[in-house]
């Protein structure tokens, strides 16, 4: 679709001609069903490679249709934007379902005039979610004007140098009373829910203290969450204990108790769980940025569990 | 994502992680049936895709014919690739799932077959075990009791065994309770789970969502602004080859005494005081019990009966057949919510068209200002819940048509499923069999509804057996016998044909 100016007026009637397109493309073939639960704003760097957000998109549009707004900053000034379709053919149906997107670019220094076009291009009556993409966009600009148009606000605490500083921020932004989802805390539902197994089929018992264990030059903000985690689940000490075995990241937990349990990860694709004599391999595949998103988005009110660690 | 792996877990976390399905295998009776392979076990595999299932999940098919396990395994390859809907099939997913499936071939009358099973399952060594009655109803009873004699049907420390039972529960009051009676002799109620695979469809869950999740439906749900009720499943296609069966049922014991009272006992229950099963069972069965049941002089004018031309033609169907292939009600609810209420319901086969939905009319506004575009009274609002095949709702509501001078005409509100939630929903055989993994009954059916909707048909029943009737009385194509207009029309009322 061809660049529009910046009214808020133009670019919907833009989305409305796209979908008059789009019906008459498909006239024939069953037509399109619109399908627009929420808005999702993504900020990112301008450089950021626009065919792979539109890949994650794409995907994520099947399970949380909505209208996506791409935010792109660039260093120079002046605004601009343009309207597109994601369209996909459910696997056995016969008609395409179509979700909208409006990608805008702005200057950094444009923040302000961003919010303000923003309101109006949100779908009205519908949660609206922030996914910050990319380090610079949340660590280091602040988008506070973008906070107060949206329901929750999506970071990535793994991109931030500073994990503590990066928990921090999340911690402050929550008290302020804005939900926040954090991908890092988003990777560890599945060794999670290994770990709530261990403790219903009993292996886990009577456990007096924890051990997590990380490589690299310090703990990655996974590896703080999974701690705390722990800690004010069970109220019970937790160290966390640097290891030179493996690449930088969450590498073990041992739970000492009635008897003792080392949870490893040995690739990138399992994980080993050592109960006494006995070792038990679970499949543990490093989860996409569209499934993880996916999950994020699938929670639009209160994280308790999440609430707590960052409390 | 919805129950706590344990609530007393201090790692529980209900809202991210998934049900957990504990180690178990799933014995189904009947494996060489046409449930198994159109709906089970595609379900299964389905649910194995989305890794629902435990690695260890065992199936152990039955049937009489003789077969080895790799056999059972290509049919069930077979069958899985036909009927896997809106999912694709995947070669190695299936070779990792297929390990699991084993076969024991028997007579379900030889307590032979109970002693192998009891030696399959022993070698499996898996702690739970979920028997499916996928069998003739007769046989559901004799199973039962063999599973007891073989000691195969109690529940240890080591783990659950539980029961799932197919429609139909019975053929009338007097069998269901008998055969209650039969199934309880060995497996208490609560590790029994009655199958009604429409509540366990996402649109009809969705009614207790709309129902209780919002505030604006729930003050209108009630005598003083609801008009009537119309619930219908009707079927394009005729009995398919199940003549032989579908002769012996018919519509009302097919469809409305099991499927749609429970559908209607969705729709007009009381508000339960927590969403937990025996909270939601106890307040369906209340409803259930409180359907004004017909007097015998009243079932003429409350209930028609029809079948359409060319069912006595069908294989397998006796040529002065009386059974009926349409069927449609007028109940009254008994209760200060729903009293003088019309819920008509109504459910046939070779109908214009495969739609199940419920209508709630609303009555008119009290003072009429305006007159519609067609001059007439302004239509009443109408509330459509869409359960197949365009999931959704819709609500009809009077808008000034654009132009000089005040004409209003009926537009829709709509909601699709596809158009907030994107592609797939699980299917109600995915639904149900998790739940009963799991070990949640909500969805089920309880003893007590069982036996409150065969009372509430019994009669209708008892008079269409004493009756002849002049069937056929329909043309395939058609929305059923006129009966049916003239039922509704003697209150003013008119059957939503849309």
């Amino acid at each position: 679709m061809p660049t529009t100016a910046l009214e808020p007026e133009k670019i919907l009637k833009d989305l409305r001609n796209l979908w008059i397109d789009l019906g008459r493309e498909n006239d024939l073939a069953g037509g399109v069903l619109r399908a627009c639960g929420m808005t999702l704003v993504v900020a990112a760097e301008a450089d950021m490679d626009m065919d792979a957000l539109r890949h994650t998109l794409g995907v994520l549009m099947h399970t949380h249709p909505a209208r996506a707004i791409v935010l792109r900053f660039h260093d120079s000034a002046g605004m601009q934007a343009n309207v597109f379709s994601q369209c996909w053919m459910p696997f056995g149906k016969h008609q395409q379902i179509c979700a909208e997107g409006i990608e805008i670019r702005a200057g950094r220094n444009e923040l302000d005039d961003v919010a303000q076009l923003l309101l109006p291009l949100l779908a009205p009556d519908l949660p609206a979610v922030l996914w910050c993409r990319g380090p610079r966009v949340f660590w280091g600009d602040g988008f506070k004007p973008l906070h107060p148009l949206v329901e929750k606000i999506i970071v990535d605490s793994s991109t931030a140098s500073d994990p503590y500083g990066a928990l921090e921020a999340i911690t402050s932004l929550r008290k302020q009373g804005r939900l926040v989802g954090d991908l890092s805390w988003t990777k560890l539902t599945g060794l999670r829910e290994l770990i709530a197994s261990l403790f219903d089929e009993g292996a886990a018992k009577g456990i007096r203290n924890v051990e997590v264990r990380y490589g690299g030059d310090m703990p990655t903000a996974s590896a703080l969450y999974c701690a705390t985690w722990i800690r004010r689940s069970l109220s019970v000490p937790v160290t966390l204990k640097h290891t030179h075995e493996g690449p930088p990241g969450l590498r073990a937990i041992q739970l000492s108790g009635e008897h003792d349990v080392l949870l490893t990860r040995p690739d990138r694709t399992t994980m080993e769980v050592h109960c006494g004599e006995r070792v038990r391999k679970s499949t543990m595949l490093l989860l996409s940025e569209e499934t993880l998103m996916s999950e994020e988005l699938s929670i639009l009110g209160p994280d308790a569990a999440f609430d707590k660690v960052i409390a | 994502m919805l129950k706590p792996v344990d609530s007393q877990n201090p790692f529980a976390d209900p809202l991210r992680f998934d049900r957990r399905v504990p180690d178990c295998a799933l014995v189904i009776f009947g494996a060489n049936g046409d449930l198994t392979k159109r709906k089970l076990l595609p379900a299964l595999y389905r649910l194995a895709y989305e890794r629902r299932l435990p690695d260890s999940f065992a199936i152990v098919g039955n049937s009489r014919t003789e077969m080895t396990d790799e056999a059972f395994r290509q049919k069930m390859y077979e069958s899985v690739k036909q009927f896997l809907e809106d999912s694709p099939f995947d070669e190695d997913l299936w070779n990792t799932f297929v390990r699991n499936i084993y076969y024991v071939s028997g007579d379900l009358n030889d307590p032979k077959l109970y002693t192998e099973l009891k030696t399959k399952l022993d070698a499996l060594a898996r702690p739970n075990v979920l028997y499916y009655l996928s069998t003739q109803p007769s046989y559901y009873g004799p199973v039962i009791e063999a599973l007891g004699a073989a000691g195969l049907g109690r529940s240890t420390d080591r783990g659950w065994q539980r029961v799932v039972i197919e429609k139909p529960f019975g053929h009338d009051l007097d069998s269901a309770r008998a055969l209650n009676a039969r199934v309880h002799s060995v497996f208490p109620e609560e590790q029994v789970y009655r199958i009604d695979h429409y509540l366990g469809k996402e649109t009809v869950q969705n009614i207790t969502a709309f129902r209780f999740g919002n505030g604006i439906f729930e003050p209108l749900w009630n005598r003083r602004y609801v008009n009537y009720i119309q619930i219908t499943a009707a079927e394009s296609i005729g009995v398919e080859g199940r003549g032989a069966y579908y002769q012996e049922a018919g519509a009302l014991r097919d469809m409305i005494q099991n499927h749609l009272l429970q559908v209607m006992a969705t729709v007009a229950m009381e508000p339960p005081a927590a969403f937990e099963q025996d909270q939601m069972r106890d307040e369906r069965a209340k409803l259930l019990r409180s359907v004004k049941i017909m007097k015998p002089d009243e079932v003429s004018f409350h209930a028609v009966a029809g079948q359409y031309r060319g069912f006595r033609e069908e294989k397998g169907v006796d040529a002065n057949s009386q059974t009926n292939t349409f069927a449609a009600a007028t109940f009254f609810v008994d209760n200060w919510r729903w009293a003088g209420v019309p819920f008509y319901i109504r459910s046939g086969k070779k109908m214009p068209k495969r739609t199940t939905d419920i209508a709630i009319q609303f009555n008119s506004a009290p003072h009429a200002l305006f007159s519609s575009d067609d001059g007439r009274a302004p239509r009443p609002n109408l509330l459509i819940l869409r359960i197949q095949p365009e999931e959704g709702i819709s609500l009809r509501f009077l808008s000034k048509y654009p132009g000089s001078g005040m004409r209003l005409r009926p537009v829709s509100m709509d909601f699709n499923y596809g158009s907030s939630f994107g592609e797939r929903s699980p299917s109600a055989y995915e639904t149900l069999l998790l739940d009963a993994m799991v070990g949640d009954a909500t969805l089920y059916t309880r003893q007590d509804m069982v036996e409150a909707s065969w009372k509430v048909v019994t009669p209708i029943l008892e008079n269409w057996t004493e009756r002849s009737f002049d069937f056929p009385n329909y043309d395939p194509g058609s929305w059923g016998p006129a009966e049916s207009d003239a039922m509704l029309a003697r209150n003013g009322h008119k059957w939503r044909n849309a």
